[in-house]
């Protein structure tokens, strides 16, 4: 996203998983294949749900594909009891099963050019292999659906603490990841990988502990009363993530008409986006925030629209600053109109006031605009590349740090900076 | 009120065979705990309320499916009575005391399937899985059936707003796949709840739903939020002309009714009112001051102005619309007879909503103030619009158009409008018909001159 290449030498986190990925996957194939396979017909059942999951993956945020359907699979799996399955998968068999059913899914995608992620769906292996693993610890041999509340509790209680695992482990590795690519502190994106996991996880391990419940009692006769459901919440899912992104799109054109009314340069604003964007994720905002500031720095400029002539070469900086703070006025009222961009507005109302005047003596303004503010005058002075250099740059908005721009967010800018950030 | 005694006979009737399958199952029913659960269930679903009534549906749909496999049919019609509870209580009486008719009806079928298929219940379920899911499947699908039928029933009889049809169309066909499939989760508690998990299997099963329900939520916020942005989008854009202010929601507000008499798909309706709304933000790309300018414009400006399509395509080309969105935008200012812009399209080749989204435009023109002129009477516009059919408009879409707004009205236009004001030297509006070559069409409605 920031366009960063990672340092050569340092071992890309993305490597990491994969790698671990396939070390797992590939031992536990080898210990399978030594041990012989059991169960096979749910084994293939299972490895099938778990490919069509994968194929059928997709997007809700921006960050990375999904494939729920595939990660249910693939913990029901893990979970199986008697008596219908007579002999429960092993560690290294469930393992196995959930990195080659995988791999087969992932093929058509690649085959057919669409968007594949191998390291989420290594992330899903290792995961699965940890539930195995605690699953496997803190259930005795004995215990089976016998029908009798005590052990179905038991196993119920056994299964939610396999499940928890598995979203915990990936949770960690998430967070890592996302430190690693936007540089955002480790404890924020943390929380923002367990808020996913306690919304989103908690269904897909639930609806892994139905799956291993009804077919441990029914057999594969629960398949289709699991999957039927699960793949009506995924349809909704999909219509969402559809629907989110004609969202994003629109806010995106609403922005680029400034540019196609020559209020501002082509690009200039994605590129303060971008890169208010950067900030934000160094200052670890929630992805609520992140989302809203993006959208500000999108709209800043919007408000120019009702100003009657376009300045030449759309360097808002030449225009007065009252000028300035009436068309973020009028920008922040516009977009207050539409109803559900509040916060977006109160954002674009204030990313034109001075630190000295705003943010420093009024605690109602948000950081925001501060980093909106920032981005503008950075994207002013470096534009696309024809501007000043970035240290130049940096140099004339270090004169105007706690009286023009805010002390915290130029520190940030600082650091994203002195990381490579480029337009 | 003569006309109301078919309806009212039929309710008065299902009523009555209702409380009569009502007692017989009363009878049979031994209070066991899921009904007490489930049926308490139900109740503190009452009390809760939940604002997305299709979800609340589904769960009672799945609970009562559930009950079928653990307590047996007649269980099932004695709880399905308390399903209206759940329904707003502003309905008018006579039709939730229906609705209970109709729920009790629906069990009883459900369950007369579930039963003559050999549908277990309680430990038989786990010896006989595949008899169980099939049973259970050809209930829940009776169940819908029957539903839908005695909906479609009153419906015709009432002779209201609704006709069975649309009933259909706009809501069996859509739940049905997704009430069916929810249902089977009522089976899946019940293989749970009987494997030993007892009310606990509550838990695992209602998270999906409640799932599902955010995954609906978040898709609505989003719809939602999409219009609201569109439209403020469009704000933005007008504050460019005091005059021309609301046009687009208008022309929206139009070409959705003239889409409605069309009965267009709900796909394309949207995509025709987004459309509709769209239709001028490439004017964002015309220069303020040719946009305010008073009096005629040159060559030079009328070129600026003809760009406008294009640039609104160039604007929206990247959102995810159907194509004949922008197809719409690119094409809004062509004529029947060839001689618009910008591409010079004739008769049937002009896109269909770019056909639909000219008629409205000129006439939300034509009716509104401009600083040069007042605005005109509907009427008089209307016949300003049947002039010029076969010139300027597509034919048959024009006689459509004066159709509806004959039947429905046209609300829109008066409401917020400025006198014209021959202190604002505002512009010519490219839109308008009434003048020569302002950029619309040239004939019978020749306006004013300045």
């Amino acid at each position: 996203m920031t366009g960063q290449e990672p340092a050569l030498g340092r071992l890309d986190s993305g490597v990491v998983i994969t790698l671990a990925g396939a070390a797992v996957g590939v031992t536990a194939m080898i210990l399978t294949v030594r041990n012989g396979l059991t169960e096979w017909q749910y084994a293939l059942t299972f490895g099938l749900l778990v490919a069509v999951g994968e194929m059928v993956q997709f997007r809700v945020d921006r960050s990375r594909n999904r494939a729920p359907i595939a990660t249910s699979a693939a913990l029901g799996y893990v979970l199986l009891r008697p008596p219908e399955v007579a002999v429960p998968p092993e560690i290294a068999q469930a393992v196995a099963v959930t990195g080659v059913a995988t791999l087969v899914g992932v093929l058509p995608r690649v085959i057919a050019g669409l968007r594949w992620d191998l390291v989420v769906s290594s992330r899903r292996v290792v995961s699965v292999a940890c539930a195995a693993a605690v699953f496997s610890a803190v259930t005795p041999p004995g215990l089976y659906w016998s029908g009798t509340w005590q052990d179905a509790v038991a196993l119920t209680g056994a299964m939610l603490l396999a499940v928890l695992t598995a979203a915990v482990v990936d949770a960690f590795v998430g967070a890592g990841q996302t430190t690693e690519r936007y540089n955002q502190p480790f404890p924020a994106a943390l929380r923002d990988e367990l808020v996913i996991a306690v919304r989103i996880g908690l269904a897909m391990g639930l609806s892994g502990v139905l799956l291993a419940a009804s077919t441990s009692l029914i057999g594969l006769w629960a398949m289709p009363l699991v999957v039927v459901p699960l793949l009506l919440t995924q349809f909704a899912f999909r219509r969402f993530a559809s629907a989110q992104r004609t969202y994003r799109t629109t806010v995106r054109s609403m922005a680029r008409s400034t540019e196609i009314a020559g209020f501002s340069s082509p690009g200039q604003n994605a590129r303060t986006a971008q890169l208010a964007v950067a900030l934000g994720h160094d200052l670890g905002l929630t992805p609520s925030r992140m989302e809203a500031l993006e959208y500000a720095a999108l709209l800043s400029g919007v408000g120019q629209l009702a100003l009657a002539d376009p300045s030449p070469g759309g360097a808002s900086l030449l225009r007065t600053r009252e000028e300035r703070r009436r068309a973020a006025e009028i920008g922040a009222s516009v977009i207050e109109r539409s109803g559900v961009l509040d916060h977006v507005a109160e954002i674009v109302r204030h990313s034109n006031d001075p630190y000295r005047q705003g943010r420093a003596n009024n605690a109602d303004i948000p950081l925001e605009s501060g980093i909106v503010n920032v981005a503008l005058a950075y994207e002013q002075l470096v534009g696309e590349g024809t501007g000043q250099s970035p240290a130049k740059a940096m140099e004339s908005i270090g004169l105007g740090i706690g009286a023009e721009y805010d002390p915290v967010v130029v520190e940030s800018l600082r650091r994203v900076i002195g990381r490579g950030f480029r337009f | 009120m003569n006309s109301r005694w078919p309806l009212r006979l039929t309710v008065a009737i299902s009523t009555a065979v209702a409380a009569l399958v009502l007692v017989v199952a009363l009878l049979h029913t031994r209070l066991d705990v899921p009904i007490v659960a489930l049926g308490l269930l139900l109740l503190i679903g009452v009390l809760l309320r939940s604002k997305v009534g299709p979800v609340r549906a589904a769960l009672d749909h799945v609970v009562c499916i559930a009950l079928l496999l653990l307590s047996g049919p007649a269980a099932t019609v004695v709880v399905a009575v308390l399903l209206p509870l759940t329904q707003d209580r502003r309905l008018p009486v006579m039709r939730r005391v229906f609705n209970g008719a109709q729920a009790v009806l629906c069990a009883a079928a459900a369950g007369f399937v579930f039963v003559s298929t050999g549908g277990e219940r309680g430990d038989a379920v786990l010896d006989a899985p595949g008899q169980a899911t099939v049973s259970g499947f050809a209930a829940i699908v009776t169940w819908l059936a029957v539903n839908a039928s005695l909906m479609c029933l009153v419906l015709w009889l009432d002779r209201g707003s609704t006709s069975p049809l649309t009933f259909l169309r706009k809501v069996a066909a859509p739940t049905v796949i997704p009430m069916t499939g929810y249902g089977l989760l009522g089976l899946l508690l019940a293989v749970v709840w009987i494997g030993g998990l007892g009310i606990g299997a509550v838990f695992l099963v209602v998270v999906p739903l409640v799932v599902a329900r955010w995954a609906l939520s978040l898709y609505e916020a989003e719809r939602n939020a999409q219009a609201a942005t569109m439209r403020a989008f469009i704000q933005v854009i007008e504050t460019k002309d005091l005059y021309t202010r609301g046009h687009s929601e208008r022309v929206s507000e139009g070409v959705g009714m003239l889409g409605r008499r069309l009965q267009l798909s709900e796909d394309r309706q949207l995509a025709l009112e987004h459309a509709g709304l769209l239709h001028d933000v490439g004017k964002v790309g015309v220069p303020t001051s040719i946009i305010r300018k008073p009096g005629r414009l040159d060559d030079a400006e009328m070129d600026a102005i003809r760009l406008h399509p294009a640039r609104g395509v160039e604007l929206i080309g990247n959102i995810p619309f159907l194509e004949e969105v922008k197809s719409a935008v690119l094409h809004h200012h062509e004529k029947y007879d060839g001689t618009g812009y910008p591409a010079g399209l004739s008769g049937e080749n002009i896109p269909y909503f770019a056909r639909i989204i000219g008629i409205v435009d000129a006439f939300d023109c034509l009716t509104s103030t401009r600083s040069y002129r007042p605005a005109r009477g509907v009427e008089e516009t209307l016949d300003i619009l049947l002039q010029d059919r076969y010139t300027h408009f597509d034919p048959n879409l024009v006689d459509a158009f004066v159709a509806v707004i004959r039947a429905e009205g046209w609300g829109a236009a008066a409401a917020e409008q400025l006198a014209p004001d021959s202190s604002i030297a505002a512009s010519i509006d490219h839109d308008d018909l009434s003048l020569g070559s302002g950029g619309g069409a040239t004939g019978s409605a020749a306006g004013p001159e300045l």
